[in-house]
């Protein structure tokens, strides 16, 4: 078995080792450019008291989350998400805007629906807020 | 007025059986689960290198789209999303084979072409998906492990396709 | 063969180390905010039976505390305002108001529980504020002047009384802070070694985070992130009053839940009052209390209420963006951000 192996080495000429090592490097630089953007940050969704989804940021994606008072609608676009309609009267959570850090949250208190971006780093336990 | 007749040709028989053998290789690979359905590593190209080392490019040519059409039709995905995620799959490793194949025989062997059409493969599935199957960018972070897929394929195909050449020497 | 075994051996240890380093995280909707519950280094059986039950006396003192739902305490507002007296059959709720009449007096009343009235009609009593005017400033002034006040609330033989029928009692700024402590008690009883219980920004660090501490971020007033991280040793709690959670907007201009008793408006030049209290029975009560006075006093008064409750440990953020910050507090902070320094004041 090895023997086989060592002797399809012979096939293998140097511009080819060239080729295989371009391929090397064009493989590690994808996984750190597209798994290490941003950070392979998640965003949690939870209604009530649960998790109800975990959603990639890397992506473009409208959500609608259905509440006790209606419907929540976010956007996760490239990195970042923000709540786009929400039923509560004062849309606190709209005004929030966008984030895309770990650990940041963004709550509907209303309609019982947060969203919490989970990253690889975490600085802090839990937030003081 | 004669009717012209159609003459088989030795060559013609050729591209039937390598065709043949290359729709088997893509229906086993029908059966191979991969993360995004309908992405695959391409194990038929072991049949375009064979026919391109040991004939020529028009050959491989043939050979690759009577590969792609036969297959979707025999498998009822013909013009489906599956259809042309695999022709631009074949188109993609065709072009990078037709550039390629002049490469200097003292520094480069069948493994680099290989290679580079292995990825060209599935950089051309890739293409289809995002501009029309899964369009957003999600998609990317499976990326890598289709490159590394490309890699590993590619080498099991070189060596495969050397064997083949060995056991079947040019007459 | 040997190896074999050996190998399977360290699999399943690993494994077992595995489960016990876990975090375990839980989360509910109770005092209208969210808690948040993390049992570090138990197993999930035992980190979700403990949880559970701590999530349920949640409820329970949130039913039996609620400033406007029904509840002992609007059943005790309701015979105020009659001016009746009322026999209180809960030993628990006696022992709570008496804590809130001392704690009053501590704070110079700057902490004060019984200005429910002034509170309702800024419209904070209800789960959505939408009040869109300012209340009457003649109400206003009338509320103020008939000084509402734990003091003339006697409590004899466990029957309550009130000389002001313009108390109505509130426990906003208690009430988290009493369930914090409860929280120890369960996570003693269940032998419990080490939990961080985060109710709407009140936190106790309860033991570590295996071999390190808790660490709490503390949240920027007005972005969605932490302005400041700090270690938290075992049995500490921190509490903040913030104008950016509950608060209302009128003609641009923002007005938090925290009513100055002394005026009758709410605070709005500070935008956040943090706390650091040392472990002690009630540190959870005195997280949330204490930062009261310090978020509500004057700003040229704040440094002085905080020598006055023995606060060693507090971060005040102000409107302008200025900052003020004991120099205990200042040596074991760590700043997020690229903060403009020069707006920091040590004390």
């Amino acid at each position: 078995m090895i023997k086989k192996i060592l002797k399809s080495f012979k096939l293998i000429k140097s511009g080819d080792w060239f080729v295989i090592f371009m391929f090397g490097i064009l493989t590690v630089t994808s996984a750190k450019f597209l798994w290490g953007l941003p950070q392979g940050k998640y965003l949690e969704i939870y209604k009530n008291n649960e998790i109800l989804a975990t959603y990639s940021l890397n992506q473009e994606l409208k959500k609608q989350i259905h509440g006790p008072k209606g419907v929540t609608e976010i956007i996760i676009d490239k990195g970042k998400v923000r709540f786009s309609s929400a039923p509560c009267p004062k849309k606190y959570c709209i005004h929030q805007g966008w984030i895309n850090k770990a650990n940041q949250i963004i709550v509907c208190i209303p309609n019982k629906i947060s969203i919490s971006i989970v990253g690889s780093k975490k600085k802090y336990d839990s937030i003081n807020y | 007025m004669t009717l012209s007749t159609i003459k088989i040709t030795q060559r013609d028989h050729e591209i039937a059986k390598l065709s043949a053998i290359a729709v088997a290789l893509s229906l086993i690979e029908f059966f191979f689960p991969s993360p995004i359905p309908g992405v695959k590593p391409g194990i038929a190209n072991i049949i375009i290198l064979y026919t391109i080392i040991r004939f020529d490019l028009k050959m491989a040519i043939w050979v690759s789209l009577i590969r792609v059409f036969v297959t979707s039709i025999l498998l009822g995905s013909f013009l489906s999303p599956t259809f042309f995620l695999s022709l631009c799959g074949a188109l993609f490793s065709l072009f990078s084979l037709i550039i390629l194949k002049n490469l200097n025989h003292k520094y480069f062997s069948l493994v680099s072409l290989s290679l580079i059409a292995s990825l060209a493969h599935i950089l051309g599935q890739f293409f289809v998906v995002r501009i029309w199957i899964i369009p957003h960018d999600g998609i990317f972070y499976l990326l890598p492990i289709f490159i590394s897929s490309a890699f590993i394929f590619g080498l099991v195909n070189a060596l495969v396709t050397n064997k083949l050449l060995q056991l079947n020497p040019k007459k | 063969m040997y190896l074999n075994n050996l190998l399977i051996f360290f699999l399943l240890a690993s494994l077992l180390g595995c489960g016990e380093s876990k975090t375990y995280h839980q989360k509910d909707f109770v005092f209208g905010t969210i808690i948040d519950i993390k049992i570090y280094g138990e197993s999930e059986i035992n980190a979700t039976k403990v949880s559970t039950e701590i999530f349920k006396e949640f409820h329970r003192l949130h039913k039996l505390l609620h400033p406007w739902e029904k509840s002992v305490i609007t059943d005790i507002n309701n015979a105020i305002s009659q001016k009746k007296s009322i026999a209180i059959n809960n030993d628990e709720v006696i022992s709570i108001l008496t804590d809130a009449q001392n704690l009053e007096a501590i704070t110079q009343s700057l902490f004060n529980p019984s200005i429910g009235k002034l509170i309702k009609l800024w419209g904070f009593h209800s789960n959505e504020y939408n009040q869109e005017v300012i209340p009457n400033p003649d109400t206003l002034k009338d509320l103020v002047s008939s000084k509402p006040s734990m003091k003339s609330i006697k409590i004899v033989k466990k029957v309550l009384e009130s000389s002001n029928h313009n108390n109505q009692i509130d426990l906003g700024g208690y009430a988290k802070g009493y369930a914090l402590d409860q929280s120890k008690k369960i996570l003693k009883k269940n032998n419990i070694k080490n939990a961080l219980i985060n109710i709407g920004g009140n936190i106790l660090a309860f033991g570590k985070h295996g071999e390190r501490e808790w660490i709490v971020g503390i949240q920027n007033p007005r972005k969605p992130n932490a302005i400041a991280t700090v270690s938290l040793k075992p049995g500490w709690t921190i509490g903040t009053s913030g104008d950016y959670q509950r608060f209302i907007i009128i003609n641009n201009q923002r007005y938090p839940h925290l009513i100055n008793p002394k005026t009758g408006y709410p605070e709005n030049k500070t935008q956040s009052a943090t706390i650091l209290i040392p472990p002690s029975k009630n540190s959870g009560v005195l997280s949330d209390v204490f930062s009261k006075p310090l978020f509500i006093a004057k700003s040229e008064n704040k440094i002085n209420i905080a020598r006055l409750l023995n606060i060693e440990d507090f971060l005040i953020i102000m409107n302008d963006d200025s900052i003020f910050i004991s120099e205990s507090l200042n040596n074991k902070i760590n700043w997020e951000e690229d903060l403009d320094k020069k707006n920091i004041e040590i004390f």
